[in-house]
């Protein structure tokens, strides 16, 4: 008889011939997009015809002009665009991340109505369709036509980000015991100088990862600000939908290879960081 | 100042004193005070819905003046139905396929025993999710496009003489649905496979099943729970897809997301995209209801 | 000596729990006081009360005379070691004696002085740059007392600090814990719910049930004269007889009059407090004015060996030493009478608290 297992490391037959096959299918289809972006951005033909003769980086140096010279076309150039994007990331990540660390706190320490409550509250954006959220924004934008400049695309990325940011402070908050936070209030701390010295510094892992999650959203987002975008608050996404909605320019193509590795080290970097101790979910 | 133990009775070290007054306020106020920030950004998350909310049962199509339902019985138009129909159609195919692809690739996560590659998987299967879907959508057109990968590598084999077509039509639109939202289904399943503990698998072997056998009587009833509420999620989240049939469906797959812009950009019909979202989130609701729901049951009965 | 802290009908009432019934507790400078009892008796309430972490539902805490019940913890100076010792874990040995100290104002030189006295106090002076995960349990419990006394609090209060460390280990920090505390001379409270523990460590025993005080005096005065069945049970008395008074004022047991006396009105339910030691077997029980029994089990432990002897209603446990020649060839199913030294048993109404 063969072991058993959920997957088996001897035997297992067809059962498991099966499940390494619809991994592998599965495997294929969440990375191919990406490799074959990877592939073709070192192509050195014009066209996008796979695979690639031949190999070059011309295309990067196409990308890097591309920030270099100012295209005043009426559209935005895309040093603007990328500048744009980091300041609504930096903005959404410093303030989600300062408004749920007192918030996980309040809701971990506190009691369970208040946690229930909040917790359903913050989570409403994510089960709400982010179509809808780029319509509703932009209704309640258009109709009050206030003059918001940046923060017409920061005020929505907040809400889409905060479940994220939220989640992770307060992972990392329950595993603080309420004695070490004790402890340093018998020593004479008060309860904001213990919150500061003690909390906040254990914390951090949850921290960290909600940063990282925060800018990492706020930098991809593509839905809400396809809603909100002006022409002069836009982000690099939008600039490159714009840039490629008639054609595919290899260059775009450079310019995803970067953004992909951006995200690619954030990610590991939240898998480092949030190692083991929650999901990422 | 010396601080010996060794001095006999111990010199108590002053303590700063501060209004006591002020704390017991501090304390009372401190879960609202502390709850306040967040609170804050929320507000205008809130604030849109509730408008949205109201614009939907406007009588004027293009501002809030008096109540109607007119934009709800507009709605009953056969290119919006179709919408909705190719919309669930849609969802719950893709459902299906990602559950499929989901509960393997779940399992050879956790059984990967090094830590190094059970990290590279799960990067692999993450970053679909967090990666701007517009860069997707270029690898997807390079992928399936007419002079695409596939079609040269068809072409070249012989296999077919023209081109297929794999882009801007349902299929494009449900491969990309499946591709960005299979981490959705893959996360969940991984903590739900927790309990599937070796014991049991163990144990229903050594009582004579086969490999098969204690994946249909052990694994999957174990995973019920945590299978209901994954494809709940990626229901809901493909439900109402937008960025990927706007891409990849190039607006000639009108899922419910793409006709709801539609009404807003060539038509100016707010009131109507109002209404037409609160449908989608209705739907959306409904699903996320139920599955709760479905989830609370077979965790009433117990699975064990 | 005077009173330091005096607890004044303090209750605590967790929604319809009551948790603390009208606690009154003094505690006299400088002594060490132990709240035992088993979990659940509302010792740990006590103490938090007393920390300033739980407020009393009613009852006033009275130290040196003031009322310190309203007083935010942050603000009562009291050192307090905690049950998951608490060390901040982003900190080192010395940051975290340090960390009171700081709060204090106390410049940096001088906080680097008295964290090196404390480490030398409690025997760890190569240790204060290390980080709080690399130290052994041992070396955590010292850590964190070590912090409670460097801010030299009004009042030392310990919540079953020792109860994660093996036998061997708690036993050595026992005895440094008490000589710690006589050093400092700093009043103290600890929670304990082991007996061997409260004994060996306390002036004062206080020892709780179901939110009450049942007992409180010199742990040799308890151990001696326990008020009631649940205190001489919780200090490790091996037998408790259900025994009854007697027309003649005499303790029966079994039926059988004992040598003790008793001025409780005939038929009155009485309980008999006897230690396993003190009860001594006789082998020829025909001979004997005792209770009747027969042997049920014998085990050897080694040094001691213990009997159980079914008399009536109850079983005796009785434990001699293992070269007393009355075990040779002591069997099951023999019959023997039993004999209680007087001086070690206690006699109390079956109903006292």
């Amino acid at each position: 008889m063969s072991r058993v297992g959920l997957m088996p490391e001897e035997g297992g037959g067809s059962y498991k011939l099966l499940v390494c096959l619809l991994a592998g299918i599965g495997i294929i289809i969440a990375a191919a997009p990406m490799a074959i972006i990877v592939i073709m951005s070192f192509s050195a033909a014009e066209t996008s015809s796979f695979p690639p003769s031949e190999f070059s980086l011309r295309w990067y140096e196409t990308a890097l002009t591309l920030f270099s010279s100012d295209e005043s076309s009426g559209s935005q150039a895309v040093g603007a665009a990328l500048s744009s994007s980091l300041l609504v990331g930096l903005v959404v990540m410093v303030l989600s991340v300062a408004a749920c660390i007192p918030l996980a706190y309040a809701l971990v320490r506190g009691q369970r109505r208040l946690r229930q409550s909040m917790e359903l509250l913050f989570t409403l954006p994510l089960v709400f369709p982010l179509v809808m959220l780029g319509i509703a924004f932009l209704l309640i934008a258009e109709s009050l036509r206030w003059e918001l400049g940046i923060w017409r695309l920061i005020i929505p990325h907040l809400a889409l980000v905060m479940p994220f940011v939220l989640r992770n402070c307060m992972s990392a908050m329950q595993s603080i015991s309420r004695e070490t936070e004790e402890a340093a209030i018998s020593l004479g701390a008060s309860p904001l100088r213990a919150g500061l010295d003690i909390v906040v510094p254990l914390m951090k892992p949850g921290i960290l990862a909600g940063l990282i999650f925060a800018f990492i959203i706020s930098f991809n987002e593509f839905t809400i600000t396809f809603f909100m975008y002006t022409i002069d608050q836009s982000t690099l996404p939008i600039w490159m939908y714009s840039r490629t909605v008639s054609s595919l320019d290899p260059s775009t193509l450079a310019l995803s290879v970067f953004i992909i590795l951006i995200d690619l080290v954030m990610i590991i970097a939240i898998d480092k960081i949030i190692a083991g101790r929650s999901s990422l979910f | 100042m010396s601080v010996s133990a060794h001095e006999g009775r111990p010199r108590v070290l002053p303590l700063p004193r501060r209004g006591i007054r002020v704390n017991a306020l501090y304390r009372r106020s401190a879960p609202w005070l502390l709850c306040l920030p967040a609170l804050l950004l929320i507000t205008p998350f809130l604030a849109a819905c509730l408008y949205m909310l109201r614009f939907s049962v406007s009588a004027d199509t293009g501002a809030i003046d008096g109540f109607s339902l007119q934009a709800y019985v507009e709605l009953a138009q056969p290119y919006f139905l179709r919408s909705v129909w190719l919309t669930l159609k849609l969802a719950a195919t893709s459902t299906m396929i990602v559950l499929v692809l989901a509960i393997p690739l779940a399992i050879m996560i956790v059984t990967t025993r090094s830590a190094s590659w059970r990290r590279v998987l799960t990067v692999v299967v993450l970053l679909p999710m967090i990666l701007n879907l517009l860069i997707q959508s270029y690898g997807w057109i390079l992928l399936l496009g007419p002079a695409g990968a596939i079609n040269t590598a068809l072409t070249q084999l012989g296999i077919i003489e023209r081109p297929l077509i794999l882009l801007f039509n349902e299929k494009g639109v449900l491969l990309g649905l499946v591709q960005t939202s299979l981490p959705l289904a893959v996360f969940p399943l991984m903590s739900a496979m927790r309990v599937v503990s070796q014991e049991y698998l163990e144990a229903a072997s050594g009582l004579g099943a086969s490999q098969w056998r204690s994946f249909a009587d052990i694994t999957l009833p174990l995973l019920k729970p945590g299978l209901i509420s994954a494809g709940s999620i990626v229901f809901a989240f493909n439900a109402s897809a937008f960025a990927v049939p706007l891409l990849l469906g190039g607006r000639r797959v009108r899922m419910l997301g793409l006709a709801i812009r539609d009404m807003i950009s060539p038509l100016f019909n707010w009131s109507g995209a109002a209404a037409g979202g609160m449908v989608l989130i209705l739907i959306i609701t409904l699903v996320l209801v139920f599955s709760t729901w479905l989830v609370s049951r077979s965790s009433v009965r117990g699975v064990s | 000596m005077g009173i330091d802290l005096s607890i004044a009908s303090v209750s605590k009432k967790f929604g319809q729990f009551e948790a603390l019934k009208g606690i009154d507790l003094d505690i006299e400078k400088g002594s060490f006081v132990c709240l035992l009892g088993p979990s659940g008796c509302g010792k740990t309430t006590l103490l938090r009360i007393i920390a300033g972490f739980e407020k009393a539902s009613a009852g006033q805490l009275l130290l040196g005379g003031n009322d310190i019940s309203r007083l935010p913890p942050h603000k009562r100076d009291f050192g307090m070691v905690f049950q998951s010792l608490a060390l901040f874990p982003h900190m080192s040995v010395a940051e975290n004696i340090a960390y009171g100290l700081k709060l204090r104002g106390l410049s940096k030189l001088k906080r680097d002085d008295r964290v090196a006295e404390l480490l030398e106090v409690i025997s760890l002076p190569a240790i204060a740059d290390r980080p709080v995960s690399a130290l052994s349990g041992g070396q955590r419990q010292r850590v964190a007392i070590a912090r409670a006394l460097a801010v030299q609090p009004r009042l030392f209060l310990l919540d079953e600090p020792l109860s994660a460390l093996d036998a061997q280990l708690r036993d050595a920090m026992q005895i440094e814990l008490r000589q710690l505390q006589q050093q400092f001379g700093v009043t103290t409270i600890l929670v304990t719910h082991d007996q061997t523990e409260a004994m060996m460590l306390a002036d004062k025993l206080v020892v709780m049930k179901e939110g009450e005080i049942c007992q409180q005096g010199a742990p040799q005065d308890i151990y001696r004269q326990p008020a009631n069945a649940f205190t001489a049970e919780f200090l490790g008395a091996s037998n408790i007889l259900d025994a009854s008074a007697s027309d003649q004022g005499q303790v029966q047991l079994s039926g059988v009059d004992t040598v003790f006396r008793t001025d409780a009105p005939a038929g009155t339910a009485l309980k008999l407090s006897v230690r396993a030691e003190s009860v001594v077997l006789d082998r020829a029980p025909h001979l004997s004015s005792g209770p009747l029994g027969e042997v049920e089990f014998i085990r050897n432990l080694g040094a001691s060996t213990e009997i159980l002897v079914r008399t009536g209603v109850s079983t005796v446990r009785v434990r001699l030493p293992s070269r007393d020649s009355i075990l040779q060839d002591l069997r099951v199913g023999e019959q023997v009478a039993l004999q209680f030294d007087a001086e070690s048993c206690v006699v109390f109404r079956a109903d006292a608290a």
